[in-house]
């Protein structure tokens, strides 16, 4: 009987994880694993044949100067934006730490960006970076400067944006820099004063160095997700100007759902996920480091 | 002399507060200010900061042209995968959180969800897209709140995870010794705990579903089984002198959501914020 009990108690526990380890697997291992496999054969869903190519969509892909200068691009965008969103997020951050009238109110529009969709934000952005109708060029016109192609001149697209990126998710290290902050206990700062310490000294010495963890989480999640840009690309300039606006995720997208060859989209994949693991090491070593 | 720096300093700071405020509301009223104007008034090369002439034409159009069916495919699609979600991660987390599996399961799982957080989506894409073609849930709705969970369920395990890691094992063994079921167990003893986190954490989930564009894009072609986002896309690759209507679908894609920007600001310290994308 007790054996009985304890054998109905264990199958209640695989019972209830069985579904969710199910479905994550289904939409995510299996899949993993079928790109591993088919980055190996020349597989294409329009002839629909698959031959054995060893290491060669690799090898192609790698000297193909569309996907270096994909992969290029992606990382001028995770480099810029992430950076930038972490420094401002963190001056924001410092910004708001005094109290002021509204404060609550300022701090909920701060973040309305990051809950809205990247289409609607990118929709209203179009409008801005408009060349004839676009506020930009009204206000450079009327300064009499030259009006840009914001998203169609090869040398800004990939600028206009990382702006974009930067308006949308310098909200989100905000949130996170001010939650690390208001876990400081006030007693810091005030011994910093009674030290005597400025303004300044206690945000180099005192506040910046004890929010390092919450900064360098912040910095791992945007370069994680700067570095799978897709979206935005797609709705501002669909890749262009020649290139210009190329990256990683729209090199997969192009070659797997626009030319359907899978073999070619799976290799790419596959090192991009190389890219990604590389990424995340990095930040998981240099978070674990600091608390040995 | 002391006092006038204070007010100098003051002020910097008021107007370095309202700038940034700025900063984030033109783009926002940008959107509410186009949506009234005409269609003439979009295209003037000098943009008016208020529309001369206000119209809800713009509105009308949208709705005319079937905005409603996409937005309750939005609807839809957003609350079921949250649901699904939810009730996934709820059992899952209790499970792991209360049982050791065996060859260390707990964690090659717990990081096996990390794993897929960091994934670009666009690489799972490809394969998924042969198999979901395979058993017919392509163009559906069913489809894309299955492939939305590859969002949503990752983010609500490590959530709700979270949250049964700290509650006390004592209401559930007393529970057990009353002689109540395991089931019985989570859900009168358990699931009442937890559930403010429970909320919160599906309002972030639907958040995440509502915007979400890439599956959207790729697995649904039929215009009348569009979400929102894709409508938004398709506006802008192909009227792209619609802005009024664009503006208007934008306002309309957003208003329902922005309802919660109060709950994601209070949660925030909660961990919650791990990855609102």
């Amino acid at each position: 009987m007790r054996n009985r009990e304890r054998a109905h108690y264990n199958s209640f526990f695989y019972l209830i994880f069985a579904p969710a380890l199910l479905v994550t697997l289904f939409l995510t291992a299996y899949p993993m694993a079928t790109i591993f496999y088919d980055s190996f054969f020349r597989y294409s869903l329009v002839s629909n044949t698959r031959t054995f190519v060893g290491f060669q969509n690799f090898s192609r892909i790698l000297r193909e100067e569309l996907f270096q200068r994909s992969l290029v691009n992606t990382l001028v965008f995770t480099l810029v934006a992430s950076i930038t969103e972490v420094v401002l997020g963190t001056a924001l951050a410092f910004l708001f730490k005094r109290e002021f009238r509204g404060k609550r109110v300022a701090s909920l529009i701060v973040i309305f960006p990051m809950i809205i969709s990247t289409m609607v934000i990118c929709a209203v952005w179009q409008t801005f970076y408009h060349y004839e109708i676009g506020i930009f060029n009204y206000i450079l016109r009327k300064w009499n400067l030259a009006p840009v192609g914001w998203l169609t001149d090869q040398r800004v697209a990939l600028f206009s944006i990382i702006l974009v990126d930067i308006w949308q998710w310098t909200p989100f290290a905000f949130l996170i820099i001010q939650a690390g902050m208001g876990s400081i206990p006030a007693e810091i700062w005030e011994a910093a004063q009674i030290d005597g310490a400025r303004g300044g000294q206690i945000a180099m010495k005192i506040t910046l160095p004890i929010l390092r963890s919450q900064i360098l989480m912040v910095l791992m999640l945007r370069t994680l997700d700067t570095f799978r840009l897709f979206d935005k690309v797609y709705a501002l300039t669909g890749g262009g100007p020649a290139n210009a606006t190329q990256t990683l995720s729209f090199f997969i997208y192009r070659e797997g759902f626009k030319f359907f060859n899978f073999g070619r989209a799976s290799a790419a994949s596959v090192i991009t996920l190389f890219g990604v693991a590389f990424l995340a090491l990095f930040y998981v070593r240099s978070l674990l480091g600091e608390e040995d | 002399m002391y006092r006038l720096r204070k007010i100098l300093k003051r002020t910097v700071f008021i107007l370095l507060v309202i700038f940034v405020v700025a900063i984030i509301l033109i783009p926002i009223y940008w959107m509410v200010n186009t949506s009234l104007k005409t269609p003439r008034e979009v295209i003037d090369p000098i943009p008016s900061f208020f529309p001369r002439t206000p119209t809800l034409a713009n509105y009308k159009a949208v709705f005319k042209s079937g905005l409603w069916k996409n937005f309750s495919n939005s609807v839809i699609v957003a609350v079921s995968a949250t649901l699904a979600s939810i009730i996934l991660a709820f059992l899952s987390s209790y499970a792991l959180a209360r049982y050791r599996f065996p060859f260390h399961l707990n964690r090659l799982f717990l990081i096996w969800v990390l794993v897929v957080r960091i994934l670009p989506p666009i690489v799972l894409a490809v394969p998924l897209f042969t198999i979901f073609n395979r058993i017919g849930l392509i163009n559906t709705l069913g489809g894309l709140i299955v492939a939305f969970q590859i969002y949503t369920l990752p983010y609500s395990i490590w959530i709700i995870y979270g949250f049964l890691k700290t509650l006390p094992k004592e209401y559930e063994e007393a529970a057990r010794i009353d002689g109540a079921s395991p089931l019985r167990v989570l859900v009168s003893i358990v699931a009442p705990l937890v559930r403010s986190g429970i909320i919160a954490t599906s309002i972030f989930a639907l958040i995440l579903a509502w915007n979400e564009f890439l599956f959207a894009l790729l697995f649904v072609r039929s215009p009348r089984l569009l979400t929102l986002p894709v409508v938004i896309a398709r506006y802008i690759g192909e009227y792209t002198t619609q802005w009024g209507e664009l503006m208007a679908i934008g306002l309309f894609a957003s208003l329902p959501i922005l309802i919660f920007s109060n709950v994601v600001y209070k949660k925030q310290t909660e961990g919650f914020s791990m990855s609102l994308k």
